[in-house]
């Protein structure tokens, strides 16, 4: 859907974007995470054409990207604003407009997504009227009014409450179901965990690593296993002998344990199984992955402390 | 440029539905016609009896002027030459109000000049102006006819009476044509100040409440910054327009109801006239005799002629100087910090405006010629130059003005769009000079 090659971007000689490339494919939710200043919001201006590159190339469906190709995109920034005088229903018609859309079309599409996100009883209430929230929910049916093909979101849960971050991502699923491919600008590392096929970490200008959300916290996996049994913690120990660490333990009850347990050199879950059987009683084993957030935190940190080497 | 045209509705729409947008366009009318009412009714007022001295050194009036001398005008003659700075000077001479000077050339150019100490009111100038004319008559019904007084007033021409103050006996100071091109060209720069600073807030607000980065999404910065130009200059035209429609009609009120007479012999007493007389006078006098303000108002200014020009200047006025304000705004931190920036542009605005009371005073001045090819002082020049009146053959000197004002907002134009560009996505910056050139350079 979209491909970024080699895109540079400086400002006042400090590189903002330093040979990044990337592939976003389409009806994929793509995350992109990065710290703050990592250069994920000069990569979206640039595909938006808000700012140029100083070099580099965008392919959109296999085009050179050019303004014609903006009717197609939905963009919603982070720092985003409203005309607080214009009421609901006119300020969307009025940015579909700008996005290409006759007026009916406008009408009837910001009608439908005020119905679908339910403030349609808020249409004829001026923007100054609602609350912060309810501001979001319009500003994200602005990025979508005009039934853009990619959609670019930038920080699209903040200032949501759990209920309405639920209602969006849930609005995201089923704009994947209907083949939209979604570029998605996020801290919110749960919303990546639960939504995202892949996601791309930007650190100081530059792609850091890129790869199936699966992938990245496959590859990030410690070998760990949480462990819950019956029986006695001493023969628990024993059982694990040299092979296996013991990380962690909690009693949940009596005689009954919940553990983490590390494997060391090349052991694998069967050798535990074999190793604890007989032992206690296994009431549940789990391989531990790592969430998103601490993979960002360990790629962020290994990328520093590689720096300050 | 469709979406620069829906950016443009957007921004005409929020304006023109702002109540203080509403009240304005009846309450500026209403003001303008009361400032009106007060100058045609000081126009109206005057010295009402007059001592008139009558300079004849040739004696052809023959000491007399009328049969009957009314309270308003007394005539006294001396038959000798009298210089205007004797008459004006001498103590002798300062118990008269006024001096005519006569001699041939009045019968040659049917034309005489009544130098006032103080102006005299409209009625006295009327008697004063009717009964020289007709001892201008009978003179030269007698020197240079055989015909019967009344024959020969069925084919006379009027005679032109030219009132000036003794003190400005050129006229300079009453150069009232000139002052109504500068109050166009006033209003040129008040309006393109008051909606210039429109852009400048508009611009600063779209950037600090962030709403510009959704729309750059979709909109190119240069069209974004023409759109919202062009749309508060569509309310500012509609703004002049009602203005001017509503002035229009409170000048034809006026006319039909509180000055009446203004054109009507009928309403000076003191002068009898057959209505042949009046009819005659009616269509020959100039009316600059009865009241220069209402004469001015209703006669002396083709305002289809003056607002022609004065829409084609605004218009290509307004977005020079807009194109300023807008990437003032577009630098700016917030909707505060563009005013540091306002005074230079002020400082030009006042300059413009001083040029067009230079160019009242030096019509003929090299440097009013120059002035009018500044884009800075343009418009306010040309509107004073076309009121003075352009010499036969230069008029071409106004579409050559209007011309070098759009190459020269089409430059600033670029220039601004290029800043508008750099700027309105630079948030955090102060306004400087700095920055300026930066966002210029880039």
């Amino acid at each position: 859907m979209l491909e970024i090659s080699n895109l540079n971007k400086s400002f006042k000689r400090k590189f903002a974007l330093d040979a990044v490339s990337l592939k976003i494919p389409k009806g994929e939710i793509y995350g992109l995470l990065g710290p703050n200043g990592a250069g994920k919001t000069t990569l979206i201006r640039i595909v938006n054409q808000i700012i140029s590159a100083d070099s580099g190339k965008i392919l959109f469906d296999g085009q050179l990207m050019s303004s014609e190709h903006l009717r197609s995109i939905g963009y919603l920034p982070e720092e985003r604003g409203l005309y607080k005088n214009m009421y609901v229903l006119e300020h969307l018609v009025f940015l579909a407009k700008l996005r290409g859309l006759s007026s009916s079309d406008a009408l009837k599409n910001s009608k439908f997504w005020l119905d679908k996100l339910a403030i349609s009883e808020w249409s004829n209430k001026k923007i100054e009227a609602l609350s912060k929230g309810m501001a979001q929910k319009v500003q994200f049916i602005a990025s979508l009014v005009h039934n853009p093909a990619l959609l670019i979101l930038d920080e699209p849960l903040s200032g949501f409450d759990p209920v309405n971050v639920e209602l969006i991502l849930k609005e995201l699923k089923e704009l994947k179901a209907n083949g939209k491919t979604i570029l998605l600008s996020t801290h919110n590392m749960r919303s990546v965990e639960e939504i995202c096929d892949r996601a791309t970490l930007i650190h100081d200008a530059k792609i850091l690593v890129e790869d199936t959300v699966w992938n990245l916290r496959e590859k990030s996996k410690k070998g760990t296993y949480t462990i819950r049994f019956k029986g006695n913690m001493i023969a628990f120990v024993n059982a694990l002998w040299t092979d296996f660490e013991l990380l962690e333990q909690t009693e949940i009850g009596e005689q009954r344990f919940l553990t983490l347990v590390k494997m060391r050199g090349e052991r694998s879950m069967n050798d535990l199984l074999n190793a604890l059987m007989g032992e206690i009683s296994i009431e549940a084993i789990e391989e531990c992955f790592p969430s998103m957030q601490e993979v960002f935190i360990e790629l962020i940190q290994g990328k520093e402390s590689s720096y300050e080497k | 440029m469709r979406n620069s045209w829906i950016i443009a509705l957007r921004e005409l729409k929020e304006r023109v539905l702002n109540p203080a947008f509403l009240w304005m366009l009846f309450i500026g009318p209403l003001l303008f016609l009361s400032c009106l009412y007060f100058l045609f009714k000081a126009g109206d007022e005057g010295k009402t009896s007059l001592k008139v001295l009558i300079a004849d050194p040739t004696g052809m009036m023959e000491n007399k002027i009328v049969s009957q001398e009314t309270k308003a005008v007394k005539y006294y003659f001396v038959n000798d030459y009298l210089e205007l700075e004797e008459f004006r000077d001498n103590k002798k001479y300062q118990k008269f109000d006024a001096l005519i000077e006569v001699n041939e050339k009045i019968l040659i150019n049917k034309k005489a000049f009544v130098f006032y100490r103080e102006a005299p009111s409209l009625d006295v100038k009327m008697q004063l102006k009717f009964q020289l004319e007709r001892r201008v008559e009978e003179v030269m019904i007698a020197e240079f006819t055989n015909m019967e007084v009344d024959d020969f007033r069925q084919i006379k021409q009027a005679l032109n009476v030219d009132f000036r103050n003794v003190y400005d006996p050129k006229n300079e100071a009453s150069n009232l044509e000139a002052w109504v091109g500068f109050i166009f060209g006033l209003l040129i720069i008040l309006f393109v100040f008051l909606f210039g600073l429109t852009v400048l807030r508009s611009t600063a607000r779209e950037k600090s409440n962030r709403i510009v980065e959704v729309l750059l999404a979709s909109v190119k910065p240069t069209q974004l910054m023409l759109g919202k130009i062009s749309g508060i200059g569509l309310a500012a035209l509609i703004q002049i327009l009602v203005w001017s429609l509503f002035i229009t009609l409170g000048l034809l009120f006026f006319r039909a109801t509180i000055f009446p007479d203004i054109l009507d012999f009928s309403n000076y007493e003191g002068v009898q006239m057959s209505s042949e007389v009046k009819e005659q006078l009616m269509s020959n006098i100039p009316s600059q005799r009865y009241n220069e303000f209402l004469d001015l108002v209703y006669k002396r200014i083709d305002f289809t002629f003056f607002l022609f020009h004065f829409f084609l200047f605004f218009i290509v006025a307004y977005f020079f100087y807009a194109a300023f304000f807008s990437a003032i705004g577009a630098m700016s931190g917030s909707e505060s910090d563009g005013q540091q920036f306002l005074i230079p542009l002020l400082c030009i605005l006042g300059l413009s405006v001083y040029s067009g009371y230079y160019a009242i005073y030096f019509p003929d001045a090299e440097l009013t010629s120059w002035l009018q090819f500044i884009p800075f002082t343009a418009s306010v020049i040309v509107m004073v130059k076309l009121a003075q009146g352009y010499p036969e053959g230069t008029y071409y000197l106004v579409w050559l003005s209007l011309l070098t004002l759009i190459l020269f907002t089409v430059l600033f134009l670029s220039i601004a769009g290029r800043i508008y560009r750099n700027g309105i996505l630079h948030f955090g910056l102060k306004t400087s000079l700095r920055n300026l050139f930066y966002f210029m350079r880039k």
